[in-house]
């Protein structure tokens, strides 16, 4: 199985080291996007198997990129996890309806965060699985 | 020598304090109590000599008598009608009166004429040893003896020339002109005393009467005068009266002036007048008229408008005047307190401001501070976990005391945000279905790393087969967390903190507790433990950590989700942490299917839906999404999906509490079919769909019935009896 391709967005340099050299040590591919609007124009060149998503973005909100994801058909079907700063009492709900799969307030445990992006891209691959056989 | 005349003076029962029960012989007792009940005024008012003396001396000059006025001791008030000037002359030669009876001459004997008519209440004739007579009548008012009047000649025959002479020697006068006046005095018989007497009686007692009644009235006039002053002085209260029908009767200066309506074009109108057209099509007036009638009195705020149509926010009270249980009107004050409403709402809109503002500021703080926060965590944890390779003991060790200090951190900002949601009362809870034991270990094992630091044991003694609760697992989390986290705290090294649970003294409550070895607490310190930012300073440990907020912010949670939180705890013998979370209850989830109503009528199902994959397992994210899916298909608030009543791994059942009869059924099983298949167009999901309406006795449905309705669905779903059975 090739090595799945994660893309995370967010604005943060530190994070983006770091969370990059954390999931390149889980074998995952890793390319990164820093604000909204590069952010499209690299998932559909790079057609990443997840998405990583900041919520508070230069040049659009993180909800726009979803919004936008679940408008364009070769993108509509990636799942995104949501990893933001903001309180998730007024944005969880908010980010699940718009397509979501999962939230992280940062700083998120490792270990669940881990999981879910295990769970997400295990997911896609068990659905797609199921649906191809 | 006495003789008694009649009739008595009946006591008449309207009078002031007429229930006032003398014994008509004791009269010292009788002038106690009468002294004791009757103002000295109101006596001085009543006897006041100037008001009897034209009605006396008409008697007098009538009766060709002198007549006294005397006060309930016999104390001369007054006389009149000196119809005898011997008596004048020796009245006022005598310096010194021995009977204390100026109608009494010749004796030093003390008169007993006027004690002896007010005992008796009728009127007595006395005659003195030199043979005058007098007649003494009492003056009553119902039970109560004010006075006497007392009517006689000084003689009354023929002047004895030695009388005379004893009277003039006795008192000093000229005898030779004591003999010219008396020669002139016309005789009285005894006779005509005794009926006279009786007649000053009736005169007598009648004219106390009409004096006292003036006096009442005049008192009357006085106090109304006075209450009038007060209540056109009140300038800043509009204050009115109506009758029942809401009629207005009276308006004082305030009024007009809050109002704007003169008194003589008010009185006779309603008092509609001064709501508002839209209260006034809403019958507000009346309403709050009724209200008064029945509760006595109805106090409400709102828009009232002026003579000149202005409007003003108005405190209104109004209170039903009543009589004997008759409502004779009702009295009303308004006031105008629109500068106090603006104020109000001016302060109110700033108090909101600034909750705002400081909830912007501690959400962004918040936020701010968690960026940089997960750099460090990342980069930290991405070195403890060997992402760069092996670490040297020592590098391990402050890598993770680092660590140590950004949860904390962590936790900390965490604190702050629910701090804001407590005083914006935005903290919520999400509560459902949550089993326990898989709770408490997974918290357990997250605080395992802080207590090996102290070298303290988590132990967990959860009974076997706890109830599910009905909570938020985040917030339970959250609590357990902050008390096991205090209890590794003020545990001491080598100790335990234990997690329990146990039946709750509350119905429908269970109680978890987390206990530790530590230093315990002491009384007035329990009292206060779960006060914002309090921290109990403890001997042994006198570490500081964290905000102080997390035991505040447990008993918002937990009193959020219904419960209560409280501390048990010996000082030396370490501390018990207590709280109750609801159980979960599958009839109060399904209360709004499970009625009389619906059970009657038949028209409440369980639907089952089975779903089971045409090749190999169904997994449990798949099952995840399934979930999702019917929980999209049932309708909010008519059918409940059932959560996953099993701490074993998920089922391919689900259970729905529906509102629905058999009809109804056929609809719903459809849709979920197409739903299920559109989420799975390769068709590879069996789902199969199967209802039970046979949990229905006949009714009629009581509370207990709809109990046992409950408890029959719980027990079908937790035995999964429903899809074996395949009931239809």
């Amino acid at each position: 199985m090739t090595e799945n391709k994660i893309l995370i967005i967010d604005d943060d340099q530190h994070l983006l080291l770091a969370l990059t050299a954390r999931l390149k040590a889980k074998n995952y591919r890793v390319i990164c996007a820093a604000d909204a609007i590069s952010a499209i124009t690299v998932a559909r060149r790079e057609v990443p198997d997840l998405v990583i998503l900041d919520l508070g973005l230069p040049a659009g909100d993180g909800f726009r990129v979803l919004e936008r994801m679940r408008d364009l058909t070769d993108l509509v079907a990636i799942p995104v996890i949501v990893l933001s700063a903001r309180d998730p009492a007024d944005n969880r709900k908010r980010a699940l309806d718009a397509g979501a799969v999962a939230f992280f307030q940062k700083p998120p445990d490792n270990h669940e965060f881990l999981s879910a992006i295990r769970h997400a891209l295990g997911e896609t691959v068990a659905l797609s699985t199921f649906l191809r056989t | 020598m006495t003789a008694k005349a009649s009739p008595r003076v009946d006591a008449s029962e309207d009078l002031p304090s007429a229930s006032l029960i003398l014994s008509p012989r004791d009269s010292g007792r009788l002038r106690e109590s009468f002294d004791m009940v009757t103002s000295a005024t109101l006596q001085g008012q009543l006897l006041d000599f100037s008001a009897w003396s034209e009605i006396l001396t008409t008697y007098g000059r009538t009766m060709k008598v002198a007549v006294a006025l005397t006060d309930s001791q016999g104390q001369i008030l007054g006389k009149c009608h000196n119809a005898q000037p011997v008596w004048q002359l020796v009245h006022d030669a005598a310096r010194s009166w021995g009977s204390g009876c100026p109608f009494c001459l010749t004796t030093h004997v003390p008169c007993t004429a006027v004690a002896e008519a007010l005992q008796t209440g009728g009127a007595v004739m006395v005659r003195d040893q030199a043979g005058l007579t007098h007649v003494a009548v009492p003056l009553l008012l119902g039970k109560l003896r004010f006075g006497a009047i007392i009517a006689g000649q000084v003689f009354d025959r023929y002047p004895d020339p030695l009388l005379l002479r004893r009277v003039a020697k006795e008192f000093g006068v000229s005898a030779q002109r004591l003999w010219e006046l008396a020669r002139e005095q016309r005789p009285v018989s005894d006779a005509i005393l005794q009926a006279s007497g009786d007649l000053l009686c009736a005169l007598g007692n009648a004219f106390l009467r009409q004096r006292y009644g003036a006096i009442l009235e005049a008192k009357l006039a006085e106090t109304n005068g006075r209450f009038r002053l007060l209540v056109e002085g009140v300038r800043d209260h509009a204050l009115f009266t109506m009758d029942p029908t809401g009629r207005v009767t009276s308006w004082n200066g305030g009024a007009e002036r809050l109002l704007g309506y003169v008194e003589a074009e008010i009185v006779g109108q309603n008092f509609s007048c001064i709501f508002t057209g839209e209260d006034i099509q809403n019958h507000v007036p009346e309403k709050q008229l009724n209200q008064a009638m029945e509760e006595g009195r109805a106090e409400n705020e709102g828009w009232r408008v002026r003579g000149n149509r202005n409007r003003f926010w108005a405190n209104v009270n109004i209170t039903a005047v009543e009589n004997a249980g008759l409502a004779r009107g009702f009295a009303i004050i308004v006031h105008d307190v629109t500068e106090q409403r603006k104020v109000a709402t001016v302060l109110e809109e700033a108090r909101q401001e600034r909750e705002c503002l400081q909830e912007k500021l501690i959400s962004h703080v918040s936020h701010e501070l968690r960026t940089p926060l997960t750099a460090i965590y990342l980069f930290t944890t991405n070195l403890l976990d060997g992402v760069f390779g092996d670490l040297t003991p020592d590098q391990h060790e402050h890598l993770t005391f680092a660590l140590d200090n950004v949860k904390q951190l962590k936790s900390m900002v965490g604190d702050l945000l629910d701090i804001t949601r407590v005083e914006t009362h935005k903290l919520t809870v999400d509560p459902q279905h949550l089993s326990l034991a898989k709770l408490i270990d997974d918290v357990l094992s997250t605080c395992l790393t802080n207590a090996a630091v102290k070298n303290i044991t988590l132990r967990s003694d959860v009974a076997p087969g706890v109830p599910f609760i009905w909570a938020d697992p985040a917030r339970v989390r959250q609590i357990l967390i902050n008390l096991i986290d205090n209890g590794i705290k003020f545990a001491s090294a080598g100790g335990n903190v234990t997690v329990a649970t146990r039946p709750a003294e509350n119905e429908g409550f269970l109680c978890l507790s987390v206990s530790d070895t530590g230093c315990g607490i002491s009384r007035e310190n329990r009292e206060i433990v779960f006060d914002r930012l309090s921290q109990v300073r403890s001997t042994a440990e006198a570490s500081r950590t964290g905000l102080g907020l997390g035991l505040f912010i447990s008993r918002e949670l937990v009193s959020l989700h219904g419960g209560r939180i409280w501390v048990e705890s010996e000082l030396g013998h370490g501390s018990i942490f207590c709280f109750t979370l609801p159980v979960f209850s599958l009839a109060k989830l399904c209360a709004h299917v499970l009625t009389a109503t619906n059970l009657e009528a038949g028209c409440v199902a369980l639907i089952a839906v089975e779903v089971a994959a045409v090749e190999g397992a169904v997994q449990a994210d798949l099952l995840l999404e399934i979930r999702k899916v019917l929980e999209r298909c049932i309708r909010p608030g008519l059918d409940v999906l059932l959560p996953s009543m099993s701490d074993a791994q998920p089922v391919g059942t689900f259970f729905i509490v529906a509102c629905t009869d058999d009809k109804g059924f056929e609809v719903i099983a459809s849709r979920l079919v197409r739903e299920l298949q559109n989420f799975d167009s390769a068709s590879k999901l069996k789902p199969v769909i199967s209802s039970t309406t046979s949990l229905l006795a006949p009714g009629p449905f009581g509370e207990e019935q709809i109990a046992d309705v409950a408890a029959r669905v719980e027990q079908l779903v937790q035995t999964h009896l429903l899809g074996k059975e395949r009931l239809k």
